[in-house]
């Protein structure tokens, strides 16, 4: 019998007990990943193509204040801008849901384009969305999602604003990390509004990555003690604004990971000790024939290791074929859109595991290594 | 006859280092459960706990909530001195008209930025919110760019401790008191005037009205007189009502919570199967022995399971008595209908633990069921003769 052989022997004879080990960490494995995906999806903001280029500018009180639409002919003199686009959040609801998980924007159409260059949508459709103003583009998924397709109209009922509008949907866009907003004519919602005079936001391409850094402190030195002073920054840092709003709900899934994690150890090293001590006898046998401690540790670190990672591949394997095989965005109601198990992830819980795996060997291997041989054939089980 | 529960106790302390494991382990799991359930018990206490009864909010029909609602000057006048409203001893009418306004500040302990909601009240504001009071310093005086902030987010916001000052947009403000509104939704509020705050923020509009009628009957009538009214596009709530419904920020934590507790007790009940069946592989010949002496299958069977029950039951209390130590810690996060962040508290309650405790003689049954059968068929003769 090969030494491998034998350990793999060991590991199953007592089939339930390696079963039952092998699940926990499993179950234990596939909680972390799961949480740690979830944590994500909280915190990382996808990236896209564009997007190293694009800069959001807002009011600096907060998002929630407008912008005098007269920035605009200022914020074009910039030099190294490229193109600029108002941006407004219309935050309507469609049909009749409580909460509406896409979100619409009012934009100038004909910039639109140069500034989220990500966005793909059929020359055809566009040519017919910059004809008419009371028209839209829609991302693809939401189309799916409601059974609706380009030439239907559809109906947007205000929640901030007190006008509900009717948009024919003349397009259907692709190609960015999240196609599900809907964007149309800024000049409609003025109109609808009666004024124009203020934006949401206003958004921004540079020129190039080099002078994108210039154009941000350009754009909040220009506004800088006028009535409405702006925060430009990239659209990362934009994104990860919101990620500190989250506030202690990061941390607190940062310490359930770290509880599971503990519980886990707990459970793999009571597992392993019991292996153990079930097999005192045979391992004094080992001993007097010869075998030194340091193999004897080996024996019980391939052992605990081997099951870990079985644990690890069932767990977060299993996370991994799960979240990527169901359609977490309905599931979740929009709530979730990627949920995405990265390799990172998995990689970490297998190196969970690996520390797992060897930190359970360790007690029951002290225990052998402490007993004399006289004692250990005398051990009953 | 039933096996002496000392039996079971005296098994339990034998193996008292797997025991000691499994208890931890059960416990763990029992004081996440119970922590994360007491979250969204915070938040719904948070939502119940605001606004008075007697009070009606008054927002633009067509907001989903305050935050995005939209009420006009000419709004304000039309129903200023409505006959329904309750006026002061000095005959003025008992209405506030606020504005709500989201500033984005530094947090204090440097960990980036969040949004606050800033209300600026009308000077009848703060009699219709009695549950508002004032704790440290003393209330804004209007036209002097000073606020109030709960006592709550001053922990959490830099800027906000007492005669500290914050800058937002072209403007400093600073804070003149700290309240305490009794573990409701305004201690997650900064407060200042309402008119200075519209006249700073270049606001037009009010976002929201809060009137008091002058009893039960003249509410009824107003909400009524509202929802007829197409010219006004106005919808009258009871206050307390309108609040305990923003419970949306509760749901996703007690979605993950019982996630959770799921993925959780599949775990443990698979540790705690280990462990029993550990305990009857140890104790066969016992078993044996119990069977000759005229002891029952069922009555092994409920032996074990009570040891088993007993073994997660210590854990589930031990999980219980750790969650205690987060009872009334603070925390705040993202609230969904007012974007800005809302502050609230662990609150264990005695329902809690009792469910936390409950959960953890579950899993403690369930994972003691299959070995407990298992012992309970082995043979007697072969049990007696095994090591």
């Amino acid at each position: 019998m090969t030494l491998s052989g034998f350990v793999i022997r060991n590991a199953f004879r007592n089939k339930r007990r390696a079963l039952l080990s092998t699940l926990s960490v499993a179950a234990s494995l596939f909680l972390l990943v799961t949480l740690q995906t979830f944590l994500r999806e909280l915190t990382v903001p996808p990236e896209d193509v564009g997007a190293s280029l694009r800069i959001a500018v807002r009011n600096k009180v907060s998002l929630g204040m407008p912008l005098p639409a007269r920035q605009r002919p200022l914020i074009e003199k910039i030099p190294g801008i490229a193109a600029v686009t108002p941006f407004t959040y219309f935050g309507g609801r469609f049909r009749d849901e409580e909460f509406t998980r896409f979100a619409q924007f009012a934009v100038d159409p004909q910039v639109f384009t140069n500034v989220f260059v990500d966005a793909y949508c059929p020359p055809e459709q566009l040519a017919e969305w910059f004809k008419d103003r009371n028209s839209c583009i829609v991302g693809q998924d939401t189309l799916k999602r409601y059974g609706i397709k380009v030439g239907d109209k559809m109906r947007l009922t205000g929640t901030f604003y007190p006008v509900d509008l009717d948009l024919k949907i003349a397009g259907a866009y692709s190609g960015t990390p999240d196609d599900r907003s809907v964007f149309f004519h800024h000049k409609n919602l003025d109109e609808m509004l009666g004024g124009g005079q203020t934006v949401g936001t206003w958004w921004v391409r540079a020129a190039s990555a080099e002078v994108a850094p210039q154009v941000i402190s350009t754009l909040n030195a220009t506004f800088a003690n006028t009535a409405a002073e702006v925060r430009a920054e990239t659209e990362s840092a934009f994104q990860l604004g919101f990620v500190s709003m989250w506030g202690n709900v990061r941390l607190l899934i940062g310490s359930i990971s770290s509880v599971v994690v503990f519980t886990l150890l707990l459970v793999a090293v009571s597992t392993m000790s019991m292996a153990i001590r079930e097999r005192f006898r045979e391992l004094a046998i080992l001993k007097a024939l010869g075998y030194r401690r340091r193999e004897l540790f080996g024996f019980i670190l391939a052992e605990s290791f081997g099951l870990a990672m079985v644990g690890a591949l069932l767990g977060a394997g299993g996370a991994y074929a799960l979240f990527s095989s169901i359609d977490i965005q309905k599931l979740s109601g929009g709530m979730f859109v990627f949920f995405e198990v990265t390799p990172r992830l998995v990689a970490m819980a297998f190196t969970v595991a690996a520390a797992l795996g060897i930190v359970a060997a360790i007690p029951p291997a002290i225990a052998v290594a402490r007993t004399s041989v006289v004692d250990g054939l005398k051990t009953l089980d | 006859m039933a096996l002496p529960l000392r039996y079971n106790i005296r098994n339990v302390l034998v193996r008292w280092r797997s025991t000691i494991t499994t208890i931890l382990g059960i416990a763990l799991v029992v004081s996440v459960y119970v922590l994360m359930q007491a979250m969204a018990a915070g938040i719904e206490k948070s939502s119940a706990n605001t606004g008075s009864p007697d009070n009606l909010l008054i927002i633009r029909r067509g907001s989903t909530a305050e935050s995005s609602s939209i009420v006009s000057r000419e709004q304000l006048r039309t129903l200023l001195y409505s006959p329904e409203i309750a006026r002061t001893a000095a005959d003025e009418p008992l209405v506030s008209a606020d504005v709500l306004v989201l500033l984005n500040l530094p947090r204090r302990d440097g960990g980036g930025e969040a949004n606050v909601l800033l209300r600026g009240v009308s000077p009848r504001g703060r009699d219709l919110r009695a549950q508002v009071v004032l704790v440290e310093g003393r209330w804004f005086d209007r036209g002097k760019r000073e606020v109030v902030v709960s006592q709550r987010l001053a922990a959490r916001f830099a800027g906000f401790g007492l005669n500290e000052e914050f800058r937002s947009g072209p403007a400093t403000y600073r804070v003149v008191g700290h309240t305490d509104a009794g573990k409701s939704a305004f201690d997650s509020e900064v407060w200042m005037d309402a008119d200075e705050a519209r006249a700073l923020f270049d606001r037009e509009q009010y976002s929201s009205l809060l009137v008091r009628p002058k009893d039960a009957e003249a509410a009824t009538n107003l909400i009524a007189r509202l929802e007829k009214d197409k010219r006004l596009q106005l919808v009258a709530h009871v206050e307390s009502a309108y609040y305990a419904k923003q419970t949306g920020t509760a749901t996703p934590i007690k979605w993950l919570g019982n996630f959770l507790a799921i993925a959780m007790s599949v775990g443990a009940v698979f540790a705690a199967m280990n462990t029993m069946y550990a305990a009857v592989g140890a104790r066969t010949r016992e078993i044996g022995t119990l069977r000759v002496l005229g002891f029952r299958r069922r009555t092994v069977v409920l032996s074990f399971l009570l040891e088993g029950a007993l073994l997660a039951g210590l854990g589930g209390a031990l999980g219980c008595a750790l969650s205690l130590f987060m009872n009334g810690y603070a925390v705040g996060t993202l609230n969904f209908a007012t974007f800005s962040e809302t502050v609230f508290e662990f609150r264990i309650t005695p329902a809690l633990m009792l469910q936390g405790l409950l959960f953890s003689i579950v899993v403690g049954i369930l994972g003691t069921l299959l070995p407990a059968l298992r012992a309970s068929r082995l043979p007697v003769i072969a049990a007696l003769k095994s090591l």
